[in-house]
């Protein structure tokens, strides 16, 4: 027999090319291993395909939820609006057009629907408009070309109870119905579409246009651009879906690394094999490398087409609840670009480790499938309590800025100091595992065992407890933080109203400060008031009579925020609080919580009515006077009572001056809102309609916000970090326990039964998952106290005295507690016969 | 001089108490085309001895010397060149890399020495043309019989310009024709000028060997004489 000879490739020349053929190798054999082993890797490709799909539907769905930005623009890229029948109208659009070549005008008339309270707007406007095309969409017919003809949206059609070929009866002429459209910007927008010229009476006028980037200067009108119009706001939902992203998967790598540890252990003997063929360290850790990358690449793709497709899919119901046309591709590509290479950054890192680890284990090692026995090497605490310092440092500065007030965020140094608790988290991880085997040595055998074996592989261990701790310091902070905002009684915040509540505003809060209603028309907002809650089937409305006095807080953090209102008897008597349930010496009443408490109050006020000097009119009939005050008037420690049975919400009554106060301190009030309580929630519709005739009496109408209340936050960011934790946990402990396989088979040799196999997985899940609970906490407090205990604004530490205590007792117990009883429920499986194995 | 020269190798595991003197003060050469098979009990050193000759594990103390350079002089990148190169292994239970076929198993190290995948399949379907195997080059380990795999892995350790095929227990997971079938390979590459030592519990098969050296608990107990070669013959001639 003979050796086949091959040329070899030249010493000197094109080496890159044999470094390539060499790579391709070891690609392709890392390629196939993926493909005959993809069940094994079903873990982290799950994980990985879960993350991108719900970044990609994430962000799609929350940068398409909002009203498109510029929706009244159409594509233009500035507006003008000017009342109906304003005499400036035909010079404006001929200066636009002068200037700046087209002009689209959409003329409006809002009228009564017959027979409703309900208005809709008579709409002149070009289909075919050079910039107002795009907030027009035939939905059926065809668009209204002649005098007599129009086209209704469809909820107006469903009033007027038309269809197309009908005939509805308009401003004293009959129109025929040609079609039925729609504004895609805006799906609720109810109008009857007529040609161009066919609004007779218009109540607004709005010229569309795009002046290019040139002056606007000079046409006769206040002009619009489209880009004032368009909020700018750094925490966009591009922004919060990348940074949810970026941690999402930094937890990911976190617990990739165990998996591809296990699964280069797996493959050791055939790595073992490939050096023993004169494979090079670099070659051997390519092999799991390539693995890593293409568990992210397969990863990646088939999350973003699952989340594209998903997207698909939901895309019809968000349409409907955010009543607004939206493209079936209008994703935020970079953030799905993003999205892909991120994963495919993580799993490709994630696999660096084990790589370089399984180059570090001698051949013959690798040939026999026996990895090393893992070094005794004791951790230090020190360089993770260097990094949580600096954490603490770093966002104390941030705390400063944010509490001077003076429009600097400190947003770099916060975002620094959060991602700074991240490695103190990950450097302290194996550490902890160390201090709890050290702690357990008198434990029993099988969470003795449990811990041992967590601290002796620390490989997959530590980047378990740091992904958990992680998870759990996100939800922490969010608890914590809220607890102590939501806490906060003088900058009081939550939800505005409850679901049966609509408070009506009178229109002068709209007029600049000094702004006092005239007699008539609050006369005519309380009629207005009252035939709506009579509409509305209300069980009551109430008057709140807005106090002329503020509230003055000496002991520094935030001021007090909210609306003051008269105790009126009727306001009393409204929430059920008779007369002798009032102090007869308190001053203040409010339902906010620990109000009583708070030192260094103080009621100031003006002595002199604005109503004393020459007024001028303003909005909505009322008149504005000189609100500066040439005498004051202070009453320092006012007494306070806490009544419960005053609604909570925030701009609901909670603070109240009883008429007490108010007669012997001379206070002013004035009617100024309107509080009406139903007998059952009120429904969007009877919103819309509210608002509607609110708005037609010159007032506007506030109904139940989608605030959450500090318990919502607390809870779900409680929910979120515990489901985290166990899902990492769930991950993890499966893993961690295949390493210690062989210990399994011969502690099941030596007699261990059930019990003992489902004792040791609990003790597993249950040590990891408190010890992550404990890290995260502890970070989480490292964390926040660093940023507020130097905030101004929020007057240092004082607000942590809320302690969200059953939210962390859930973490901290529940959690564990969960972990224990799955890991014992889960984990009684007989381990698989030993046996020497070969390669094939 | 010898191509494969072990110079008073000794290896030691673990220290103090747990040592354990797995080789101690083993030398022994192979020549060019020669074949020496190594004998002994179980845990007499012989695969020790394979694996340090192979440059898969570093010796305690002694040399190994391959081709006239010494493996304690090499670094790791060119030790692992050195097995891509020169030194073709086989091993009792063959071995072969799951996910590759009976070619790619073959081409592997052509390929990691950056032969282009082309190049490094027409070798690798030689070298299975030449152990009868070339039908079956398609085939990935789990659809090869016991003796298939052994000679793919017997065509892995020889393609290319491979001078030392290092073998243990080749024949353990086969029966006694697959057995004879691989020595008569290892031979037939000898005859070629490869050098090779085997390391069998089978004194028939060992019997192929020019040479037989016996281990026990570390050291060369015994070992057979070479037979003189040709030249030797001649040059010992009868003297005037």
């Amino acid at each position: 027999m003979s050796a086949a000879l091959v040329e070899r490739p030249p010493a000197v020349g094109p080496v890159l090319r044999g470094r390539v053929a060499a790579r391709r190798a070891v690609i392709r054999w890392g390629w196939r291993l993926l493909r005959r082993e993809w069940r094994q890797q079903l873990l982290i490709l799950a994980l990985v395909v879960v993350a991108v799909a719900a970044t990609v539907v994430g962000a799609t769905v929350a940068t398409n939820s909002p009203a498109p930005a510029g929706a009244g623009f159409g594509t233009a890229q500035d507006r003008v609006d000017l009342p109906g029948g304003d005499p400036r109208l035909s010079t404006v659009v001929s200066n636009v057009e002068q200037r700046f070549g087209r002009a689209d005008v959409i003329e409006n008339e809002t009228l009564p629907i017959p027979g409703s309270v309900d208005t809709f707007e008579l709409r002149a406007q070009d289909p075919h408009g050079a910039f107002g095309g795009s907030m027009l969409s035939l939905v059926r017919g065809r668009y209204p070309s002649g005098a007599h003809q129009t086209a209704l949206s469809s909820a107006l059609a469903s009033s007027f109870g038309a269809g197309v070929g009908s005939t509805v009866h308009e401003g004293g002429r009959n129109l025929t119905v040609t079609g039925i459209v729609e504004d895609p910007q805006s799906l609720l927008d109810k109008f009857a579409l007529v040609a161009p010229g066919q609004v007779p009476a218009p109540t607004t006028v709005t010229v569309l246009f795009d002046a290019g980037g040139r002056s606007t200067a000079g046409l006769g009108a206040k002009v619009l651009p489209r880009s004032q119009a368009i909020p700018s706001n750094a925490f966009n939902p591009e922004t919060i879906s990348l940074a949810g992203l970026t941690i999402g998967m930094i937890l990911i790598a976190l617990v990739a690394v165990g998996g591809f540890t296990v699964l280069a252990q797996r493959r050791l003997r055939s790595l073992g094999m490939l050096a023993s063929l004169g494979a090079t360290d670099r070659q051997v850790g390519l092999v799991v490398r390539a693995n890593g990358l293409a568990v992210g690449v397969v990863g990646s793709l088939v999350g973003a087409v699952a989340g594209i497709l998903l997207w698909l899919a939901y895309r019809p119901r968000l349409e409907s609840s955010s009543h607004h046309r939206i493209a079936p591709f209008a994703l935020p590509w970079l953030v799905v670009a993003l999205a892909v290479v991120l994963a495919v950054v993580a799993a490709y890192v994630a696999a660096r480790r084990p790589a370089r680890a399984v180059t570090r284990i001698p051949v013959v090692a690798a040939l026999s499938g026996r990895p090393p026995a893992p070094r005794a090497v004791r951790r230090s605490a020190v360089p993770g309590i260097v990094v949580l310092v600096a954490a603490f440092l770093v966002l104390g500065w941030s705390g400063s800025q944010a509490g001077q007030g003076n429009g600097n965020s400190g947003a770099p140094q916060l975002v620094i100091g959060l991602v700074l608790l991240i490695p103190g988290v990950v450097l302290l991880s194996p550490f902890l595992l160390s201090a709890a085997a050290r702690l357990g040595r008198s434990a029993p055998l099988t969470v003795r065992l449990a811990l041992r074996d967590l601290a002796r592989y620390r490989a997959r261990a530590g980047s378990a407890l740091s992904a958990i701790s992680i998870g759990v310091l996100i939800a922490v902070i969010i608890a914590i933080v809220a607890a102590a905002r939501y806490g906060n009684v003088l900058d009081y915040a939550g939800p505005n109203l409850a679901s049966d509540q609509l408070v009506l505003h009178s229109d002068v809060q709209n007029g600049p400060p000094g702004t006092v209603a005239a007699p008539a028309q609050i006369a005519s907002e309380s009629h207005a008031a009252t035939a709506l809650g009579g509409a509305l089937g209300a069980r009551h409305v109430v008057e709140l009579d807005s106090v002329d006095v503020g509230v003055d807080h000496s002991g520094g953090g935030r001021t007090f925020n909210g609306q003051i209102y008269a105790a009126t008897p009727q306001l009393l008597a409204a929430f059920g609080i008779p007369a002798s349930a009032v102090h007869a010496d308190a001053d203040i009443l409010t339902s906010r919580p620990g109000f009583s408490g708070v030192s260094g109050l103080a009621l100031e006020w003006c002595k002199v009515p604005m109503t004393a000097g020459k007024g001028t009119p303003g909005p909505g009939g009322g008149v504005v006077f000189d609100s500066t005050c040439p005498s004051s008037g202070r009453l320092a420690h006012p007494v306070v009572q806490e009544l419960g049975a005053l609604p909570t919400g925030v701009s609901a009554p909670n603070f109240v001056i009883t008429e007490h106060a108010i007669r012997t301190l001379g206070l002013r009030t004035s009617p100024t809102d309107w509080l009406v309580e139903t007998t059952s929630p009120i429904t969007a519709s009877q919103v819309r309609t509210a608002q509607q005739a609110a708005a037609a009496a010159g007032m506007s109408a506030e109904s139940k916000n989608d605030a959450p209340s500090s318990a919502e936050v607390e809870n779900w960011a409680t929910v979120f970090g515990i489901a985290l934790a166990l899902a990492i946990l769930a991950m993890s402990v499966g893993l961690i326990r295949s390493e210690t396989a062989r210990d399994l088979r011969t502690l099941t040799a030596t007699g261990a039964g059930a019990f003992s196999r489902r004792a040791l997985t609990a003790a597993t899940a249950g040590a990891l998952g408190f010890l992550g609970a404990l890290l995260g906490t502890v970070a989480g407090y490292v964390g926040v106290v660093g940023w507020i205990r130097s905030n101004a604004l929020e007057g240092g530490i004082a607000p942590l005295g809320h302690v969200p205590v059953p939210d962390l007792l859930f973490v901290l117990v529940g959690m564990p507690l969960v972990a224990v009883l799955a890991g014992f429920l889960l984990g009684g499986r007989e381990p698989k016969a030993m046996a020497h194995q070969p390669i094939e | 001089m010898s191509f494969l020269e072990l110079r008073h190798v000794t290896k030691v595991y673990g220290d103090g108490s747990s040592e354990v003197r797995a080789l101690d003060d083993v030398s022994l050469g192979v020549d060019r085309g020669g074949l020496v098979a190594v004998m002994g009990p179980s845990g007499s050193g012989k695969s020790t001895l394979l694996t340090i000759a192979g440059s898969l594990e570093e010796p305690s103390g002694g040399e190994v010397v391959i081709d006239g350079h010494s493996l304690s002089e090499m670094s790791h990148n060119d030790k692992a060149r050195l097995r891509r190169r020169t030194i073709g292994y086989v091993f009792q239970d063959f071995n072969l890399l799951p996910g590759l076929t009976a070619a790619e198993n073959v081409s592997l190290p052509l390929e990691l020495d950056g032969t282009g995948a082309r190049r490094a399949r027409t070798a690798a379907l030689e070298a299975l043309e030449r152990l009868g195997l070339v039908e079956r080059a398609g085939h990935f380990p789990d659809q090869l019989s016991g003796g298939e795999r052994q000679r793919v892995a017997i065509a892995r350790a020889v393609v290319g310009e491979r001078r030392l095929l290092l073998a243990d227990e080749p024949s353990g997971a086969l029966d006694s024709a697959n057995s004879e079938a691989v020595m008569r390979m290892i031979l037939a590459a000898c005859k070629t000028g490869v050098a090779a030592m085997v390391v069998t519990h089978d004194a028939q098969l060992a019997a192929w060997a020019d040479r037989v050296v016996f281990l026990r608990d570390g050291t060369v107990v015994d070992q057979t004489v070479p037979p003189p070669s040709a030249e030797a013959l001649i040059s010992s001639g009868p003297k005037p």
